[in-house]
């Protein structure tokens, strides 16, 4: 450049160089509000004030005799052989007793029937439908009275769940087998704490009410409804739909995805851009 | 042309350029590195145009509160196709050299070595001539002060562990809570259940956690269970069907939360030691890498029917430490 | 050298023309008033014209400076929002699930910068990812230095500047992760309490020192982590990479033996215009690729974890990758502790998590002189070795890593047993095993792997495809295909960078230009 003044026509293209990214980036900014997608990130799951009005939980237990009866036609078919002829035992145990939670929350996610018994029963799509599920728990059910603490079947409702308590309530409870985010985990001894993922509302009461396998029992006087209700309000809301505003959510076990993630695709990724960059010689 | 410096600077009809290298464009080191220029021009261009882009929109999608996917889609394409644009441009459109330079030692000379030598060994020696007690000062000041200067990088830091290591807040009477800071009846727990207590007054201290467990409960129709010994002389720190055992591994300190009820073992979530217990089982490690048993609470019932301790832990919870014994 | 200009003569029919030699004004007036000050001017000149090899593989280094540098960025635009303080607030922010939950005033403000700043969350993001890519890049890079041999003299020094960066860069990246006081880190910080205590006659007061009393001490862990993650370590880690680039510069960078590389010079390109271009475009690639991953690749969503308390714990938690190695070695170790004399040393800590890594940094620390002890080499080396050309070395190197790979698995015993439903207990002597058996397999294989690629001629290097053509009475006959960039193969003869460029083949030379050669 020489060191003379610059020319006019000159002077008009310095000062549009100067303008141009200006320029491009309202541009953007105009497009970007018309055309980009949604605005505002829409916020979580909002919270409910706790409402008094009806009972968190209600049990109840299919009784009717046409369900026993056609129970009794399942049961005999797919149950007996491990269970007895009258359900006191055999290679599985004793069912009489434990009430209508137990046997739905056994059938309902597939672990029964199970065809080894030498390893953990596991949720599987299940055999029954649920008309029939419920014909099972009444046959089930009606050969004696239930004991002391074995529920009937839960309802839940979640509409005055507080979720804060829930959360609470998971960490300290449940977290330590399920893990943080429901993933589950291996136990010792060849046993494992499920996924929390596919369960149901009714499910997740179930188990905490009638403590299946190596899982705690937690009864009415340790736990109450309402917190078995903000309990499961959190399994159904931020465990099974979590927020992971960050991006894809790599499993929810935490940084062993992430340290394969940023090791393979993270440097990997850019020693890939080295090797096109540099020489290969 | 090789990097030969003629001293003569000036130019001249027989030096143009005063003997100084100079490279003209059609010297094979100064041809760019693609075979086609042309084209590795606009494909920079394009990458270069990408990457304006991608920093404008995100401009626009910070200016319209879009979400982090968009953020990162928009800007990470602008950083990378113009990063790649520019070393795309310096990779094939500059000269592609190869360029040489020579090494030159590092080290001088061992009689440059010597003189430096020299140079401390005689000026130390001006400093210290027969002025010993001087330098024996130098040094006494210097490790006073080392020491004295550590006190408050180090001792102000905190308080000194005394005895508090050896003792929980746990003493005879004092009910087990739960973390809302309920008692605790014997009815409350079912058979296999599970639950972290405190000390009535400190509920959620770190070192006080207790996991509450009840192995046994009363058979059907019965509403008292039987105790639970789990080593000699242990007799009545188990009744009504309860165990309770310290929730701070003897490991490394993590909270022993996982009750595997069928099995009745505790297991530690972060290295996975492996505790048994029951009758005849103090907690005592089977798997894993913790070296202790957990410390076990005696337990009472009171007039009430709640739980209560009967007295501290009978040894330190948690990890080793060296006054331990 | 007198500043005099020369007056241009005037030659017949030459009309008045800019020389394109002649600086400008204003260059020439920057130029003059720093050299007057800084005395540049030929410092400057010579830094220009260095030299830098350009292997892909010594960009490795580059990944970690720049990670680096947007460690440093992102950093400072979290320290603006972040609260490092253990005070317990309830919190009433942007995510809902955690309303009117206690937690500590750090949890609280990373939630909130997580959810309710414009960009926090991907900043927040980034800054983790690039700690973990920063790790990953120092690990590749010191494998490269250790495999070709670039440790040798005269650069020991440069070694252990490194050694004690990736030291540094573990310390602090644990720290990072920490501050947030989170259900998963804070277990990690309970397990770092414990470690300190483990020490033999001082831990117990190390620990109470440190965190301010019995564990979870005074709250005051969470300040003092904070200021050493940004101030303390930070500043001795941009300190140390001064060093490490400063005794870069001054023994300039070793280079593969090739044509016209010899132990006496150094080929590649010039530091201003081609380097520069190419390293400033690599830094914008990395931080593309780091701002990306932290928007698309969730990274420590802590809001799902909740606020640590010490009572609480979750399964599946494993520290960051570059941790792994040492929760690893503290899953393995047996149960062996020492009890007696009126006190306990508790080995089952104390030796996987501060002697083992006592050692092996020491070792990492001690190699060149190991080396040198075995081999009796004591020549300085710019050239570097082929890995396969020195295969003790490389097997031993491959051992270690296999080592600490191994450990770096064991540490996730737990979600590798239920990931491929075997028995945990199965898993973890499995890897007391593979731990003992895998480096040693390993080295004895890459051993024989390079003595049997020391003897092939051409391994390793791409090789020129043969073109095949059919004449137009069938024939058949082959030649060889055109020689690609970058194979080595048709490179020209290295040559000194030129001082001057001339541009314009019809611009004669405008006489009295001062051209000055550079003093050697």
């Amino acid at each position: 450049m020489s060191s003379a003044a610059p020319s006019a026509p000159a002077r008009r293209r310095l000062r549009l160089a100067t303008a141009l990214p200006g320029l491009v980036v309202v541009a953007a900014a105009l497009i970007g509000l018309f055309a980009s997608p949604s605005a505002a990130r829409s916020d979580t799951a909002s919270q409910a004030l706790r409402m008094d009005a009806t009972a968190p939980i209600t049990y109840s237990a299919p009784s009717s005799p046409q369900q026993i009866a056609a129970g009794d036609v399942l049961f005999q078919q797919n149950c007996a052989s491990c269970h007895g002829a009258d359900a006191s035992g055999g290679v599985g145990p004793n069912l009489r007793g434990l009430g209508a939670a137990t046997i739905d929350f056994w059938v309902s996610t597939g672990r029964m029937p199970l065809a080894n018994a030498a390893v953990q029963a596991v949720r599987k799509p299940p055999r029954f439908n649920r008309q029939q599920t419920l014909d099972i728990v009444a046959y089930v059910n009606s050969l004696q009275p239930p004991a002391p603490g074995r529920v009937g079947i839960p309802t839940v409702d979640t509409a005055g769940a507080n979720l804060a308590e829930g959360q609470s309530l998971f960490v300290l409870n449940c977290a330590a087998c399920h893990t943080i985010t429901g993933s589950g985990d291996a136990l010792a001894n060849n046993f494992s704490a499920p996924t929390l993922h596919k369960a149901t509302a009714t499910q997740v009461a179930e188990a905490i009410r009638t403590g299946p396998g190596n899982m705690p029992w937690f009864g009415p006087n340790e736990l109450t409804d309402q917190q078995v209700a903000d309990i499961v309000a959190y399994v159904k809301g931020p465990i099974q739909h979590p927020d992971n505003a960050g991006g894809v959510g790599l499993g929810g076990i935490g940084p062993v995805a992430e340290g394969f993630v940023g090791l393979l695709v993270g440097v990997g990724g850019i020693m890939l851009i080295a090797y096109w960059q540099g020489e290969r010689a | 042309m090789s990097d030969d410096v003629q001293r003569n600077e000036q130019p001249d009809a027989a030096h143009p350029t005063g003997g100084v290298p100079v490279a003209t464009m059609t010297d094979p080191h100064m041809q760019p590195y693609a075979r086609h220029p042309a084209r590795a021009e606009a494909v920079t261009g394009l990458l270069l145009l990408v990457g304006v882009l991608g920093f404008a929109a995100y401009g626009a999608v910070y200016f319209v509160n879009g979400s982090t996917q968009w953020q990162a889609v928009s800007l990470g394409i602008g950083f990378i196709a113009f990063g790649i644009g520019l070393t795309a441009w310096g990779k094939y459109l500059l000269p592609q050299g190869p360029f040489v330079e020579e090494r030159h030692p590092l080290a001088a000379s061992q009689a440059e070595r010597d003189a430096l030598g020299a140079a401390i060994v005689d000026r130390g020696r001006l400093v210290f001539r027969r002025r010993g007690f001087l330098g024996g000062l130098l040094g006494l000041g210097g490790a006073v002060m080392g020491v004295v200067l550590a006190f408050p990088a180090i001792r102000s830091l905190g308080p000194l562990p005394k005895k508090t290591f050896d003792h929980t807040h746990w003493r005879r009477g004092v009910r087990l809570v739960d973390i809302d800071g309920n008692p605790v009846h014997y009815t409350d727990l079912e058979t296999g259940g599970v639950l972290t207590v405190f000390p009535e007054g400190h509920v959620g201290d770190a070192m006080d956690q207790t996991l509450l467990i009840r192995p046994g409960g009363p058979l059907p129709g019965q509403t008292q269970a039987a105790p639970i010994v789990t080593a000699p002389g242990r007799e009545t720190w188990g009744p009504q069907g309860y165990l309770a055992f310290s929730k701070v591994c003897t490991h490394a300190g993590c909270p022993v939360g996982l009750y595997q009820k069928a099995t009745s073992q505790l297991l530690c979530p972060c290295h996975q030691s492996l505790f048994d217990v029951g009758a005849g089982k103090p907690a005592v490690p089977v798997f894993g890498p913790a070296p202790r048993p957990l410390p076990q609470l005696p337990l009472m019932v009171d007039a009430d029917g709640f739980l209560a301790a009967q007295s501290d832990y009978h040894e330190p919870v948690g990890p080793g430490f060296w006054e331990r014994s | 050298m007198s500043a005099a200009t020369a007056t241009p003569a005037t030659r017949e029919g030459a009309t008045q023309r800019r020389s394109p030699t002649r600086l400008s004004t204003g260059l020439d007036g920057t130029l003059r008033w720093l050299d007057e000050r800084l005395g540049l001017a030929k410092g400057g000149r010579t830094f220009l014209d260095k030299i830098f090899p350009d292997h892909w593989s010594f960009l490795l280094g580059e990944i970690a400076l720049y990670s680096f540098i947007v460690l440093v960025a992102t950093g400072v635009f979290l320290t603006l929002y972040f609260d490092p303080s253990s005070k317990e607030v309830v919190y009433h922010g942007a995510y809902a699930p955690l309303r009117g939950i206690r937690m500590s005033a750090a949890y609280a403000s990373t939630v909130d910068l997580s959810f309710a700043v414009r960009s926090g969350l991907v900043i927040r993001q980034m800054h983790h990812w690039a700690a973990d890519v920063f790790l990953g890049a120092i690990a590749v890079h010191m494998c490269r230095i250790f495999f070709t041999g670039a440790f040798r003299r005269p650069r020991e020094l440069n070694w252990m500047v490194g050694v004690t960066l990736l030291t540094l860069g573990i310390v602090n990246g644990f720290l990072g992760y920490s501050l947030p006081d989170d259900l998963i880190s804070g277990t990690g910080i309970r397990i770092a309490y414990s470690i300190i205590l483990s020490i033999p006659l001082v831990g117990s007061y190390l620990a109470t020192l440190t965190f301010g009393g019995q564990f979870p001490g005074n709250g005051s862990i969470i300040p003092r982590m904070f200021i050493a993650h940004v101030l303390i370590i930070p500043a001795i880690i941009a300190a140390l990479i001064g060093a490490h680039l400063g005794l870069l510069v001054r023994q300039k960078h070793t280079q593969f033996a090739g044509k016209g590389r010899t132990e006496h010079n150094v080929v590649g390109i010039p530091a201003y215009p081609n380097f520069a271009l190419k390293t400033q475009g690599f830094m914008f690639v990395i931080t593309g690729v780091l701002w990306a991953m932290g928007g698309l690749a969730q990274i420590n969503p802590i809001w799902q974890f909740g606020p640590y308390e010490a009572y609480k714990i979750s399964y599946a938690v494993q520290p960051d990758w570059y941790m792994g190695w040492l929760d690893g070695a503290l899953r393995i170790m047996p149960s062996w502790e020492f009890v007696g004399f009126g006190h306990t040393i508790p080995f089952e800590i104390f030796l996987p998590a501060v002697l083992f890594p006592g050692l092996t940094f020491t070792l990492f620390y001690a190699w060149p002189f190991i080396e040198r002890r075995i081999t009796g080499d004591r020549a300085e080396h710019n050239l570097l070795d082929r890995p396969r050309d020195r295969p003790r070395r490389t097997a031993i190197g491959a051992g270690a890593l296999a080592f600490y790979f191994m450990l770096f698995c064991a540490s996730s015993t737990d979600v590798l047993a239920n990931f491929f439903d075997v028995s945990l207990n199965l898993v973890l002597w499995s890897f007391r095993v593979l731990v003992v058996v895998v480096p040693v397999v390993v080295a004895l294989l890459t051993y024989r792997i390079c003595k049997d690629m020391a003897g092939l001629s051409g391994v390793g290097k791409r090789k020129r495809p043969v073109v095949v053509r059919r004449s137009a009475t069938g024939a058949y006959m082959t030649e060889p295909a055109a020689p690609r960039p970058g194979d080595g193969h048709e490179e020209p003869e290295p040559e000194p960078v030129p001082t001057f460029v001339q541009l314009d083949e019809e611009e004669p030379e405008p006489p009295g230009v001062r051209r000055v050669a550079r003093r050697v």
